[in-house]
């Protein structure tokens, strides 16, 4: 069965979210998705769908190298993080709410409370 | 009550006739005007006997599940024979060479807390080995993978607790 195959609900999901991609072929035979998901969660859904069809990843026959739609995220306004800083906190300086930085950067966060120094988190600004 | 029985039978032979009226070259057409509704192209379809043999060359296994889904569905087609290929695919190249990839590797798993776990690449495959707690696990590995490596990772982190 060839990659395409195993991974063929991978990109079934990919289409019915909304996320674009292109396939190559790795120079080790994997199959290489890259692509762009229209939000974090529809990124997360394909990572999901990754770790359900090998667990572990440890397979080494995907490569999933999907990026966020400017939209969502992906438009290069970052932040820090800062001792001392929290979600609502950054929010606040940016003016938007906590729950947008934590949706745009679910792929990072485990937690809304854990933010570490040196973290690096998308604004959706 | 004769009457009553000439009718059923009458109906009978009238749904009968209609489901035996589809001929393979009605199915062909529906089942082509199906996929171009479901806006799948490259496919060729040919029925004989209710049966659907697909060919060509299409993107990618997504569409080659899709096209057989579709003609699947057209009403009178009773197996869908799927012989479509995928279109090869160009072979990728590293986004940079191998102690440039290792470098911004280290560098992001750092960024993500992943500390942990430690990377090389060689011939853009990364080799990755150590370990991470299980929660930073799977973040470990899409920072990995959204680097820009041209090979599968050789996945050797260990998670913990």
């Amino acid at each position: 069965m060839s990659a395409q195959e195993k991974y063929v609900s991978l990109l079934e999901l990919a289409n019915a979210n909304g996320t674009s991609y292109e396939l190559t072929e790795g120079t080790d035979g994997a199959l290489i998705v890259t692509g762009t998901a229209p939000s974090a969660e529809a990124k997360q859904q394909l990572w999901d769908e990754y770790e359900r069809l090998d667990p572990e990843f440890r397979s080494g026959d995907l490569i999933l190298n999907i990026g966020l739609a400017d939209a969502a995220g992906g438009g290069g306004h970052t932040h820090t993080v800062e001792s001392g800083d929290s979600l609502s906190k950054i929010a606040s300086e940016y003016g938007i709410q906590w729950k947008a930085i934590w949706d745009a950067n679910r792929d990072i966060l485990n937690h809304p409370d854990k933010i570490y120094p040196g973290q690096e988190l998308k604004i959706p600004i | 009550m004769k009457a009553k029985y000439l009718t059923v039978l009458t109906l009978a032979i009238a749904l009968f006739a209609s489901a035996c009226g589809k001929s393979d070259a009605d199915l062909t057409k529906a089942a082509t005007d199906k996929l171009a509704a479901d806006k799948v192209t490259g496919v060729t379809v040919k029925v004989e006997k209710g049966v659907a043999t697909l060919t060509g060359e299409v993107a990618d296994a997504a569409v080659k599940s899709k096209a057989e889904a579709s003609v699947r569905s057209v009403e009178g087609i009773t197996n869908v024979t799927n012989s479509l290929t995928t279109k090869p695919l160009p072979v990728a190249t590293p986004a940079a060479a191998d102690p440039a990839l290792t470098g911004k590797i280290t560098e992001d798993l750092k960024k993500a807390g992943c500390e942990g776990a430690k990377v090389t690449v060689e011939n853009g495959k990364p080799t990755v080995t150590g370990e991470v707690p299980a929660a930073k696990y799977a973040t470990c590995i899409q920072v990995i993978q959204q680097a820009g490596v041209s090979g599968g990772v050789d996945n050797k982190l260990v998670k913990g607790k």
